[in-house]
């Protein structure tokens, strides 16, 4: 019981001496912070200016700039954990077929309103991913929006209903196009004579995609990273959500199906 | 910084590591699954604010609050990106965040169905009678 007092103490002291610690200066600044600090000021200035072109990421939207451009590879790396835990998660469900038995699914109250929200929820997805260097938003969140789309038909209509529109193989071949076309995006620049994940032209490499498109900034690469980013991460996260929803007998199913091999 | 907004950077910070060691303690000592993969889940928002936090910036001036990153006059030219400067919170904890906040449902997605391959083996989710 002792050891119980200590414990709830010990947590206590911990919690209170960083909070006082960081309150008053502990990381080297006070929080929060009085002004930028020198490296925001220079993403926050560079993100959006075309009178510095060899600097500029030429996004009015520092964040997306951040993500795709100044730290571009960071988020390559991020993207594979995140591919990581799908294919983790895939691996864990193989040789689970979701079945294609279409069930009843909910009212059809619910039905219809379903079918109505669903293509809004599509096109505001869509916004969020293709503005994403424009507006706050991007491809990570307008594809995560996408996934809703999945789940609510899933929800009002059934398993099968989703399955008979898009299998398993045909996610997962959605996903690989997307991370391919990230990898296109990434390894065009050096191809023709740049630099991996180039985007605007820098002082030692000329190689620079369009920031305007027929007159619409489109910012270089950032539209096409997001535009990708958001069909493998809708689809990746679509066939977590069908797998970790397929019912309980066809796991068991399968699952058994491994044992008789193992004897 | 004058007492007040110390004070109140306190009460928040306070309460941010208030809610690590629920967590904490959630993840180390409840032998229910479910109950540690929410404890995670807890974990990982309070860092993710904690990031917000030392990103926000105090007011430029009574009369400005602080603005999200985002240039939205793109005509105004120099002029408007200084501007934006002076006033826009530091926009590389979100970024970090945002790519967290989507890793972490991928992540908790994988947890959870090793937890539902766990319950159909072992018919529970407690740790205690695994072995």
């Amino acid at each position: 019981m002792a050891s119980r007092y200590l414990i709830a103490v010990s947590i206590a002291l911990v919690v209170v001496s960083l909070s006082f610690a960081v309150a008053y200066g502990a990381l080297g600044a006070s929080v929060p912070l009085e002004g930028l600090r020198s490296l925001a000021r220079a993403y926050v200035t560079l993100a959006y200016a075309p009178w510095n072109r060899t600097l500029t990421v030429m996004s009015p939207e520092a964040v997306t700039s951040i993500v795709w451009d100044f730290r571009g590879v960071d988020t390559f790396f991020e993207t594979a954990v995140l591919f990581g835990a799908i294919i983790g998660t895939v691996t864990l469900f193989r040789g689970i077929k979701p079945s294609a038995r279409i069930g009843e699914g909910l009212s059809a109250i619910a039905r219809s309103a379903a079918a109505v929200t669903a293509p809004m929820i599509l096109a505001v997805a869509a916004a969020i991913a293709l503005h994403g260097h424009l507006t706050p938003g991007g491809g990570f969140q307008g594809g995560a929006t996408a996934a809703v789309v999945a789940l609510v038909i899933l929800v009002t209509f059934s398993l099968g209903y989703l399955v008979s529109g898009l299998s398993k193989e045909r996610a997962l071949m959605l996903r690989s196009a997307g991370l391919l076309g990230i990898a296109a995006v990434a390894l065009i620049p050096p191809i023709l004579g740049g630099i991996v994940f180039q985007n605007q032209a820098k002082e030692l490499s000329q190689f620079s995609y369009p920031a305007y498109i027929g007159g619409a900034l489109t910012s270089g690469s950032l539209l096409f990273y997001n535009l990708f980013e958001s069909l493998a991460v809708a689809a990746g996260l679509t066939l977590t959500i069908m797998l970790l929803l397929s019912p309980h007998e066809v796991v068991e199913e399968a699952v058994r199906g491994e044992d008789h091999e193992r004897i | 910084m004058n007492e007040f907004e110390v004070s109140l950077s306190l009460i928040v910070l306070f309460s941010l590591f208030a809610n690590t060691a629920i967590a904490l303690y959630g993840v180390f000592s409840k032998p229910n699954l479910v109950k540690k993969l929410i404890s995670m889940t807890i974990l990982s928002d309070t860092a993710n604010a904690f990031a917000i936090v030392i990103g926000y910036r105090a007011w430029p001036s009574p009369e400005e609050s602080p603005v999200p990153p985002v240039l939205t006059n793109i005509s105004g030219g120099y002029a408007a990106v200084q501007e934006l400067a002076q006033r826009s919170v530091d926009p590389l904890p979100q970024a970090l965040v945002l790519t967290a906040v989507v890793i972490g449902l991928a992540v908790t997605i994988f947890l959870a169905s090793i937890i539902l391959h766990y319950h159909r083996t072992h018919g529970t989710v407690e740790m205690v009678v695994s072995g």
